[in-house]
């Protein structure tokens, strides 16, 4: 519906660049909105978010650790002005070419230039989604982040909204077809933390970036590892 | 400068950036596979390189380095190629 009515029609009638994004982006808010609460009605799911008035701030960098396959859909149904990076294949493809256009999402093609055009959308005051890990959590085995996001926060610099994401029974994962319903109904607990500052870590490296994101990237392992661990033994 | 002297430069910047220990830094070191060098720190290697060619350096050169014999081998080719 989205993809065939509302967003040609918003390429045709807002002319503006930055409000057609805008326009775009509270479009896939709200649809995302719309599908947590159908799953909800529907008995799929029920969740629980705590913190959530830390989101309702401009040009934040939110890390999230990435469980399930529809962690973005609830952290883009919590954040309005959501920014997130997408693969540049789906901006190619013709299913989904329209929505990532429209919403002027941050292709992953640039190369190097893909942290500066990251820093970019945040200092515009976007709140911009990453899952450090690149990819969902391993069911078994460690979790691997991925330096970039320490990257944006180190260069910026920005500080980082943790967000973590927990399903129980644990589902919807890597590797796991999504058909695969759980034998009971899912709870997500999804909980905003208080900010990790950069500036110490920038300190600590005597200002380069480098060696700082390698820090954080570290520091953050362990962040998220110990909410798993915590939530494995709840 | 020899080959030998900027291994040695490409060594300090790769214990001082990337936090690497000096006994993992050999000519057959691979960059992705062994010490962990993404794309970010790449593009970082090369503006460290910099001051080391005495002349900008672009990033293409670069693009078939797979070790740090080859970040050696290719600066040294750029540097005594008068017509870069």
């Amino acid at each position: 519906m989205l993809r065939l009515a509302y967003f040609p029609l918003l390429q045709l009638l807002v002319r503006q660049r930055e409000a057609q994004t805008r326009k775009a982006r509270l479009a896939v808010h709200y649809t995302f909105k719309l599908f947590i609460e159908l799953m909800r009605v529907l008995g799929i799911l029920r969740y629980e978010i705590r913190g959530i008035e830390k989101l309702q701030r401009p040009g934040l960098l939110i890390l999230a650790n990435h469980p399930t396959l529809i962690d973005v859909v609830f952290l883009i149904s919590l954040v309005p002005d959501a920014d997130c990076v997408v693969k540049a294949s789906l901006a190619r493809n013709p299913f989904t070419r329209g929505p990532v256009r429209a919403t002027n999402y941050i292709c992953n093609d640039s190369g190097a230039g893909l942290i500066e055009d990251c820093i970019a959308s945040i200092q515009t005051g976007h709140n911009l989604i990453i899952f450090p890990e690149g990819t969902r959590t391993p069911v078994n085995g460690p979790m691997k982040l991925q330096r970039g996001a320490a990257n944006i926060a180190t260069r910026g610099p920005c500080n980082i909204t943790p967000v973590t994401i927990r399903c129980e029974p644990l589902s919807l994962t890597k590797g796991l077809p999504w058909w695969k319903v759980p034998p009971r109904r899912m709870q997500f607990t999804i909980e905003v933390k208080d900010d990790i500052a950069v500036q110490p870590f920038l300190d600590q490296s005597q200002n380069e970036p480098a060696l700082a994101a390698r820090q954080l990237t570290d520091y953050l392992h362990n962040y998220f590892s110990t909410e798993n661990q915590a939530h494995a033994g709840a | 400068m020899t080959k030998q002297e900027m291994f040695d430069r490409l060594s300090a910047i790769l214990q001082e950036t990337f936090d690497i220990d000096a006994d993992r830094i050999k000519p057959e070191s691979r960059l992705y596979e062994d010490l962990d060098i993404d794309s970010i720190d790449a593009v970082d290697l090369i503006v460290k390189l910099k001051p080391i060619a005495g002349k900008r350096l672009q990033p293409d050169a670069f693009k078939s380095v797979r070790t740090l014999q080859d970040v050696v081998d290719a600066l040294y080719g750029l540097m005594n190629d008068p017509a870069v």
